[in-house]
């Protein structure tokens, strides 16, 4: 894969998956196979950290939109962290994956 | 025996004359191996006898190989090879004096060839050249003969002369393929980079010898422009040859790295002390970050380049410097970083363009700085070599690297057209992204303008096309407040396939002001609007 990075850490039933780079149309496959490979069975709860993503586009998106409801069906928490003002927080609220997925930390409605 | 006694068929004039023979004139335009096979024809004339051959030493192995034969060529096609100290030829370079052997069959020979030959008696002298031994020159008898005092001095007389030859030969071939290699080695020309110039100078070698100096420029996929010069300690063919591959090692390095120029010199390092022992080179290693504002330096024992801004006069780079590469043990290598301002310089130079015998090299480098300004990229090359080098004759490597920022604002558009494929949308992003940071586009909205560059050509890499693929064109001109992007296509569109598609084309409508699609059967062009504001 190339020009990200997908690190795993697992905590009990929790796993922590950060993604470190870029996610276009040339990786989202290679990102989202290692992602997946990181859900074991046991699992209960995804935390997947776009903080240090410097770019995410629609055809990186795919993978959420497309993880968030077979990880619904398998009763498996899914949260997706990115900072205010990065660039993947902006294309996650603009694309609509903010509204099927929890989004950290969350958007101050009242500020917005 | 008496018969074949020295002396006994020519008389000693004529024997002196002969030896003339073997260094005449005729003998100059001839290649190495047609020149050895005429001496060795000679030599067997004025010694008369049956074979004669020049085993020439391989350095690196520390054996004899049989280079030229006459009477028994056969040595030559089998290749070979006695090592030092063993058998004839191995004997008389280990003892650095003719030997004689009246009767092989009693003796330490490892040749086949000499015993399958019939041979009985042979005569052998080192080929020494400034002390330094070249190889082995013996001659042979079939027939039982005692080779005399005289013959053997005969024969090293001619081993004398055929050793200064050779090695006048050897060194001329070794000096010419060494520049044929060093030349192939280095870039043809540097890279076009939008937004940069660049140039450089290299002289090769001074005194008929070339060295291991290197310079190279490219840059990477993600955007970043990677720069070096090294030099390779020793000099000819081999340190041309370690050159050439420590700069593929150093490109295949960068590809992997997330500019940490201390990263890929600790991986030089460790693949010298793996699999080039005892090689030890210098070297400088810049890394540009994609938006051209900062350069990220390493350097492993070699001078720090020297920068110019236009704000007061050039300096070199106050940096930590680290041992050279392939020198145990090894250390942790630090980088430290530079702003490179619009229009600033910076020159990387090797320590040929600044040592000069009987002047100090601080005075060397205040001269440089001198010669650096902030001017076009040519025109310093040709100041620093003017001021630095005028009419001395170099007596090292020169390799000389300069490289400028071109100033703000570079209101020109940019133009793009790369293959409609996956792996090109990084560069079209590299690219935007320079041209935006370079018209003064604030974070947040380059954030939004390349989504919807990105997304546009995406969009064109998977709907544009059949397998035959084509090109995307991507234009971004600035119109002011307004930044317009134009992504172009000359496909046919398909409708999306597969679920979670065409989604782009609605980000691309909530992160800019403006889009308009305009779809027809020769291509597609869509326009994006989206002002932006300048950068504090």
């Amino acid at each position: 894969m190339r020009d990200a990075r997908v690190d795993i850490a697992h905590d009990a039933g929790r796993v922590r998956i950060a993604v470190v780079g870029e996610i276009d149309l040339a990786n989202a496959a290679a990102v989202e196979e290692q992602i997946v490979a990181a859900i074991t069975n046991q699992v209960t709860c995804v935390s997947v950290d776009l903080g240090e993503v410097d770019y995410i586009d629609s055809a990186g998106l795919r993978v959420f939109f497309s993880l968030a409801p077979r990880l619904a069906g398998l009763q498996i928490a899914l949260e997706l962290v990115a900072p205010l003002g990065s660039p993947s927080r902006r294309v996650v609220e603009v694309s609509g994956l903010a509204s099927l997925v929890p989004l950290q930390p969350p958007t101050d409605r009242a500020a917005g | 025996m008496s018969t074949h006694a020295a002396g006994t068929r020519k008389g000693a004039a004529d024997r002196l004359r002969d030896i003339e023979s073997v260094t005449d004139a005729g003998l100059a335009r001839l290649s190495v191996d047609d020149m050895l096979v005429e001496l060795l024809d000679r030599v067997r004339d004025i010694l008369d006898a049956d074979t004669a051959a020049v085993l020439l030493l391989d350095a690196p192995t520390g054996q004899l190989v049989a280079t030229a034969a006459r009477g028994i060529e056969e040595e030559v096609y089998q290749g070979m090879r006695i090592p030092l100290g063993r058998g004839f030829a191995g004997r008389v370079a280990a003892e650095r004096q003719p030997v004689a052997i009246e009767d092989v069959q009693d003796a330490d020979v490892v040749n086949p060839v000499l015993r399958n030959k019939g041979i009985r008696s042979l005569l052998g002298a080192p080929l020494l050249a400034g002390g330094r031994l070249l190889g082995v020159l013996h001659v042979g008898s079939l027939a039982p003969r005692h080779f005399g005092g005289t013959d053997a001095d005969l024969l090293q007389m001619v081993a004398d002369r055929v050793a200064l030859a050779t090695q006048a030969r050897l060194s001329e071939t070794e000096r010419r393929a060494a520049l044929v290699l060093q030349r192939s080695l280095l870039p043809e020309r540097l890279p076009q980079v939008p937004g940069l110039e660049a140039a450089m100078r290299y002289i090769a070698g001074g005194e008929g010898d070339v060295g291991g100096d290197w310079y190279d420029m490219f840059t990477l996929p993600s955007g970043w422009v990677c720069m070096t010069v090294g030099d390779v300690v020793g000099r000819g063919l081999r340190a041309a040859a370690v050159m050439g591959r420590l700069r593929s090692a150093v490109r295949a390095y960068a590809l992997g790295s997330q500019g940490d120029p201390a990263g890929i010199l600790d991986r030089i390092d460790r693949m010298l002390r793996q699999f080039e022992p005892g090689e030890m080179a210098t070297a400088v290693l810049g890394l540009l970050e994609p938006s051209f504002e900062r350069l990220h330096l390493s350097v492993a024992g070699h001078p720090a380049p020297v920068v110019a801004t236009g704000n007061g006069p050039a300096t070199y780079v106050d940096l930590p410097v680290d041992p050279p590469l392939g020198v145990a043990p090894p250390v942790r290598r630090q980088a430290a970083t530079i702003e490179v301002p619009p229009g600033a310089v910076v020159c990387f130079y090797s320590d040929g363009l600044v040592e000069r015998r009987g002047v100090s090299l601080d005075a060397r480098l205040q001269q440089l700085c001198e010669a650096v300004t902030v001017r076009p990229a040519e025109e310093v090359c040709t100041t620093v070599m003017v001021q630095l080098v005028g009419h001395h004759r170099p007596t090292d490597d020169i390799a000389l690297l300069t490289l400028r920022r071109l100033d703000l604002p570079s209101a020109e558009p940019l133009d793009l057209a790369v293959p409609a494929v996956a792996s090109s949308l990084r560069d079209i992003r590299a690219a935007a992204k320079r041209w935006l940071t370079s018209v003064g586009a604030r974070p947040e909205d380059l954030i939004d303008v390349l989504l919807a560059v990105g997304e546009a050509s995406s969009n064109v890499v998977e709907h544009a096309y059949g397998p035959k693929g084509g090109l995307v064109h991507v234009r971004l001109e600035l119109q002011r407040p307004d930044v317009v992007v134009t992504v172009r296509d000359t496909g046919r569109w398909r409708s999306p396939r597969g679920d979670n598609r065409g989604r782009g084309t609605h980000i691309i409508q909530a992160v800019t002001d403006e889009v308009t699609i305009d779809r027809r059967s020769d291509g597609t062009e869509v326009v994006i609007r989206r002002r932006v504001g300048e950068a504090g």
